[in-house]
């Protein structure tokens, strides 16, 4: 079935403000030449607004209609034929929006006009905000937009299954038709009950599932609750069991009369120990008693042995002694002896000793006293000798430093120079004569020689004369009056009427401190140290040693002791005591050692004595107690009672071995220990059991274990429900996937027929290629030279071509089944060089043969030569004043 | 002497599996069970209903399970004697110390071994049970009981006469003998769900409720006229509302099913009847499609309870369901993909084959819309 698009016009439509016509569409190739910006696009956008847009929707694309910045209603007008039938459109959008379809079934309006339109094209209701192709059929694909081929896409849906349909019988098999989509629509519905389209559970499955994890979390925690208190339950009738126990052992019989025998048997042991304490009391009596006779026998022995041993010794130390004692006499007398003499000697030598320091003494005072003497002799030469010094001093004290006399001098140089200063400058006037009646400055002028220093009027009678010196003796005084002035100064600080003084001063000065020295060594000299007085050297001492003597005492004329004399005499007196004191401690020595042997046999003897008479005492006194007189006899009564106090002890202990009652006590302790931790367990047991039947009558009441089997069966039916729900969601699960699988293998069989005719154009283009072809008929690929190409890879050119090509083979395909079909190419294969332009359209002038084919370019070169119907853009007269303005 | 020998009440079974109305019908129904009891012991003249244990399904049921339970019993003239079973075994501070501190003087509840005297001459020898499980005879101290005057001795007991449970379980196991053995003149038993004749003094009388698909017959309860030297009368009275059926049906067409429901429902009182139905055989998938339909859509709804098992009711689809699918295309290819897992089984082709079974439902439905 052919399409003829025959005429056009659009009003009010994007670029087309004025009406723009298009006219004389012929059924083949027709060719509308005209440079950019004119309106091709526009003129393919109006069509598709005119069969495809619904006219009362107001979305972004309708919107886009209107030209830019006016308030128009879009218009659009279609003439075409379909199959030879005349068919006319007129829509209106945006304002006063309206269809009208005219064709051999007479005029159609509104929702009417639109079906019938998509019933004549096969579209369907776009819904889409800026225009769907894929809802606009057959020639949603063919009428191609601007830069619309520029890659390979697959067709639509619609085309899709149109093209399937036209194939089914070709390839042996049906795609499912409405039958099979209602089917998969409904399965799908129910797959998003279970699965999510990524297939993750949802919905019922994760609802059973969760209401499985609930139940089962439920009937964990009704049986934990069980659990514990079947625990409870548990602890209640073990606590009761042990107090069972516990209170058998209180009650046991056996224990208690265990307990009772322990008494008794502990009472046997405390007699048994009893006696036994006696036993031992009474063995130790006995022998104490024994032991005592023993000893007194003992002592008794020991005694005689004593006395004999005493009487011994002492006969031996008498012995001894006696040879000792023979003359202690001698050595006596001769220790008198020398002791006497030893006396003597000591006597004189003592008075020896004191004649001879009085003597001393007596020379020691008169030294002292002549020294005494001569001091004070002394210190008078020493007052003159001061009195000079210090006159001496006051004359050297007023020497005139050096330095002084220089300045002395110096002023004394001054005066002279000052003084010879003027006296060159002065006018010398030289009276002679009579002088009476010269007069100078009004006062009598002597004769002789006159200096004048300064102006002097000189009256002579009547005559005056002004002598005038020269002006520098003015200044010469002057200086000459300073110098001396200053000189007068000087000589009067020092107390001296000139120079001369001075200078006479000053050696009378020298000569004084000359002097001085010569007396300072002269008091030296009268000064010396005196060791016999004590004085030491030094005026200041002597001076001080003076004045504290009291006023001469008169002394008695003494004549010096002879000290040789005197010192001789202690001489001998010591030659005396030395042999004598020698003497002496020899016979001490003597004595001394006779004293020191005697000593030890004195003590033997006394020891002996002593012992002698203790041993006879201690006999007297044993042998005088009373019990001595039968001592063997009570001795051996004693032993014997000894002996069988033993034999007692022995069985007694026997006896308290037997019953002992510390292990009798640890055994009473033990029973009692046990009924004392009976009776506590009871206690406790008691408090337990009370609290467990506290909890068991509280949660028991609660219904647990109904409440267990319950939830265990409610998490058992949620487990089931569970179970049922996953069969069902893995049953639509596998079903939907089969389906698709199988759609998709269906699919993949069209390709095949569709692959073939398009080959038959590519043939042409690429010799010897192959194509394959995607499930929803999308071109893929070539294949050239056993090298798979995507066609996303290829070059643009190549890919516009490979589009143009597949469309017009759809077109083909579509034709075969009857239905409308036109080619609409807006500036087409822009990248292709010259033979594949050729090549391309030559394949649109044959597809021209059978269907119409509107070619819109921009290229008047390219597309020049190629035969076909030219047409152009009508426009109104108002736009043509305006076009012709360019 | 009459007498009403009951037991396994199972008071408080939660039910978990059914839905909540259901639950709640099953559970009432248990309670509603002692009514039944205590009627027919008064139209029987009987003066006791002796229970041998598992009056309670747990040892802690709820308060209400307890209340509810002794005030329907107190409702009645006769006297109740109750005793400790495996599941409500008897313990100190337990389940009976809360039953004994809400019941009436005509509630017995017999927690020791000790017989008693229910009226002049005639003893009750009791058995309770004080654990879950007892690996000794429970009725062995009955040789040994003291009943002086005895004109009647009765035994009551909760245990196995042999192993039920074919699990070689021998807990609570009681001689089958002891009747004869400890001169009794009878020996009431509960534990088994049915009523059950071991001879003729000893009996089980089952539950008065159905409570499982076990067996068909409706709980019951066994009236008991026991005469001295004579053995005893025992009759069972019908005392259980809902009854659960087992079916096992072989079914190869639609018309098979309908005839076995047919059948069924024919014999049922439907409304009070719970069913396990085992559905087996071999159809075409529209068959099955047909008779899954008519279960759940249909018979579900008449029983108070269906549980279906069609899991063995092979579908297998014929040719003409496949050539119709094969004629959509993609369906057909998709039938055919999974009936080659079907065909490969393993664990997929369960799977596979209920796929296939909602591919035919959905298409077929499409068809008919």
């Amino acid at each position: 079935m052919s399409l003829r698009i025959c005429r056009m016009t659009a009003t009010g439509f994007r670029k087309f403000r004025e009406p723009v016509s298009i006219d004389g569409l012929t059924g083949g190739l027709n060719i509308i030449i005209e440079p950019n910006e004119t309106g091709k696009s526009t003129l393919l956008e109006a069509l598709r607004a005119a069969f495809f847009v619904r006219h009362g929707t107001k979305n972004q694309l309708t919107r886009s209609y209107a030209p830019h910045g006016d308030l128009v209603a879009p218009q659009i007008l279609v003439d075409f034929e379909v199959d030879g039938a005349s068919w006319s459109v007129t829509k209106r959008f945006l304002k006063s929006m309206s269809v009208e379809v005219s064709g051999p079934d007479g005029r159609a309006q509104g929702e009417d006009a639109e079906k019938r339109l998509h019933d004549l094209l096969g579209s369907v209701k776009d819904t889409s905000s800026k225009g769907d192709l894929s809802n606009q059929g057959a020639l949603g694909l063919l009428w191609v937009g601007q830069a619309e081929a520029l890659s390979v896409t697959a067709p639509g849906q619609i085309v899709r299954d149109t093209v399937r349909s036209i194939l089914e019988a070709e390839v042996g098999a049906i795609m499912g038709g409405p039958g099979y989509r209602r089917v998969r629509d409904r399965i799908e519905e129910q797959y998003g009950v279970y699965w999510t389209q990524t297939g993750q559970r949802r919905g019922r499955l994760t609802e059973a599932q969760k209401a499985v994890e609930v139940a089962e979390g439920e009937a964990e925690e009704a049986g934990k609750r069980l659990a514990a208190l079947e625990g409870n339950f548990r602890d209640l009738e073990d606590a009761r069991t042990r107090l069972k126990l516990a209170e058998r052992e209180i009650a046991d019989e056996a224990d208690i009369q265990a307990r009772k025998a322990l008494e008794a048997e502990l009472e046997v042991a405390r007699s048994a120990a009893q006696i036994l304490t006696t036993r031992r009391a009474e063995k130790e009596a006995a022998n104490g008693v024994a032991k005592a006779l023993e000893d007194l026998q003992g002592r008794h022995r020991r005694a005689l042995e004593a006395r004999d041993a005493a009487g011994r010794a002492l006969a031996k130390a008498r012995e001894r002694r006696a040879v000792v004692a023979a003359d202690p006499g001698r050595a006596q007398e001769k220790v008198r002896q020398t002791r006497e003499a030893l006396e003597r000697a000591r006597v004189a030598q003592r008075d020896a000793r004191v004649a001879l320091d009085d003597g001393q003494k007596l020379q020691q005072l008169l030294r002292r006293r002549a020294a005494v003497a001569a001091a004070r002799l002394r210190y008078a030469e020493l007052g003159r000798l001061e009195t000079q010094y210090r006159d001496a001093g006051a004359v050297s004290g007023s020497l005139i430093a050096p330095e002084h006399m220089a300045s002395l001098e110096k002023h004394e140089r001054k005066v002279a120079e000052a003084r010879a200063r003027m006296s060159v400058g002065t006018a010398v006037i030289v009276l002679s004569g009579d002088v009476s009646g010269v007069t100078v400055d009004g006062l009598p002028m002597a004769a002789g020689e006159h200096s004048v220093t300064q102006d002097v009027t000189i009256r002579v009678g009547g005559a005056e004369f002004l002598v005038r010196p020269p002006a520098s003796v003015a200044s010469a005084e002057l200086e000459l009056a300073d110098a001396q002035r200053k000189r007068d100064l000087a000589l009067e600080t020092f107390g001296v009427a000139s120079l001369a003084e001075a200078r006479l001063r000053n050696e009378a000065a020298r000569e004084a401190a000359a002097e001085r020295r010569t007396l300072a060594a002269r008091i030296d000299a009268v000064t010396p140290a005196d060791d016999a007085i004590g004085l030491a050297a030094g005026s200041q001492a002597l001076r001080l040693f003076v004045r504290e003597l009291a006023e001469d005492d008169p002394q008695e004329e003494v004549a010096p002791p002879d000290i040789a004399a005197l010192s001789r005499t202690l001489e001998e007196a010591e030659n005396v005591f030395g042999p004598a004191d020698g003497a002496y401690n020899s016979a001490m020595e003597a004595q001394r050692r006779l004293e020191t042997d005697n000593i030890p046999l004195a003590a033997a003897e006394a020891g002996a004595e002593s012992d002698l008479s203790h041993a006879e005492a201690q006999r007297a006194e044993i042998e005088n107690l009373p019990e001595f007189a039968d001592l063997d006899v009570s001795l051996t009564e004693a032993r014997k009672r000894a002996a069988e106090a033993a034999v007692k002890l022995e069985e007694a202990m026997r006896n308290a071995t037997a019953h002992d009652p510390v292990a009798i006590a640890r055994r009473m302790t033990g029973i009692d220990d046990r009924m004392r931790l009976a009776g506590e367990t009871c206690r406790k047991l008691e408090t337990q059991i009370a609290h467990l039947r506290g909890t068991i009558e509280s949660e028991g009441g609660k219904g647990l274990a109904e409440r267990d089997a319950a939830a265990r069966e409610a998490a058992d039916a949620a487990r089931e429900a569970f179970r049922r729900v996953t069969d069902e969601a893995e049953t639509i699960r596998l079903l939907r996937n089969t389906l698709d699988e199988a759609r998709a293998e269906t699919s993949a069989r069209f390709a095949g027929p569709v692959a073939r005719r398009v080959k038959s154009y590519v043939d042409r283009l690429m010799p010897g290629c192959d194509l394959t072809f995607s499930e929803d008929l999308g071109l893929e690929g070539v294949i050239r030279g056993g090298l798979n190409e995507e066609c996303t890879s290829l070059s643009k050119g190549t890919q516009e071509q490979l589009a143009v090509l597949t469309r017009i083979a759809f077109a083909d395909i579509l034709l075969e089944q009857g239905l409308p079909v036109s080619l609409i190419l807006d500036d087409p294969l822009v990248y292709s060089d010259d033979v594949r332009l050729e090549l391309l359209i030559d394949v649109i002038c044959d597809a021209a043969k059978r269907m119409q084919v509107i070619l819109l370019t921009c290229r008047d070169r390219a597309f020049r030569h190629v035969p076909g119907n030219r047409v152009c853009f009508e426009w109104s007269q108002k736009h043509e004043d305006k076009h012709t303005q360019y | 002497m009459k007498f009403i020998h009951s037991a396994d009440w199972q008071l408080g079974k939660p039910f978990g599996r059914f839905d909540p109305d259901i639950r709640a019908a099953l559970s009432e129904a248990r309670f509603d069970a002692i009514d039944a009891m205590g009627r027919a012991a008064a139209e029987h003249g009987a003066a006791h209903v002796v229970v041998a244990g598992d009056v309670f399904d747990t040892e802690g049921p709820e308060d209400r399970t307890i209340v509810q339970a002794l005030s329907r019993m107190e409702r009645h003239a006769c006297r109740w004697w109750l005793l400790p079973g495996n599941h409500d075994f008897a313990r100190n501070g337990g389940l009976w110390d809360r039953v004994r501190a809400r019941a009436g003087s005509r509630i017995v509840v017999l927690t020791e071994p000790e017989p008693v005297e229910m009226e002049e001459g005639v003893w009750l020898l009791p058995a309770p049970l004080t654990y879950r499980h007892h690996l000794d005879d429970p009725t062995h101290q009955f040789d040994s009981m003291e009943t002086p005057g005895a004109r009647l001795r009765i035994g009551l007991a909760h245990g196995s006469i042999r192993d039920f449970g074919s699990r070689g379980e021998t807990n609570n196991q009681i001689a089958a003998d002891r009747a004869r053995r400890s001169g009794l003149d009878y020996l009431a038993l509960g534990d088994w769900h049915g009523v059950l004749r071991v001879d003729d003094r000893t009996w089980y009388a089952g539950t008065p409720e159905a409570d499982r698909f076990q067996r068909d017959d409706p709980g019951s309860v066994l009236l008991v006229d026991v005469a001295e030297g004579a053995g005893p009368l025992v009759t069972p009275i019908r005392t259980g509302r809902f009854q659960w059926l087992m079916r096992d049906w072989t079914v190869n067409d639609v018309a098979a099913f309908d005839a076995d429901c047919a059948a069924l429902l024919g014999d049922i009182d439907a409304p009070n009847t719970l069913l396990q139905l085992l559905l087996a055989g071999i159809t075409d998938l529209t068959d099955r499609v047909a008779i899954l339909g008519k279960a759940e859509h249909d018979l579900c709804h008449r029983l108070r309870f269906l549980d279906l098992r069609a899991d063995d009711l092979v579908g297998r689809p014929d040719d003409d369901d496949l050539a119709a699918l094969a004629a959509e295309g993609t369906p057909g290819i998709a039938a055919e993909k999974l009936s080659a897992l079907i065909r490969a089984g393993g664990p997929d082709a369960l799977i596979a084959r209920r796929a296939l079974e909602r591919l035919l439902i959905e298409y077929s439905r499409e068809e008919q819309i």
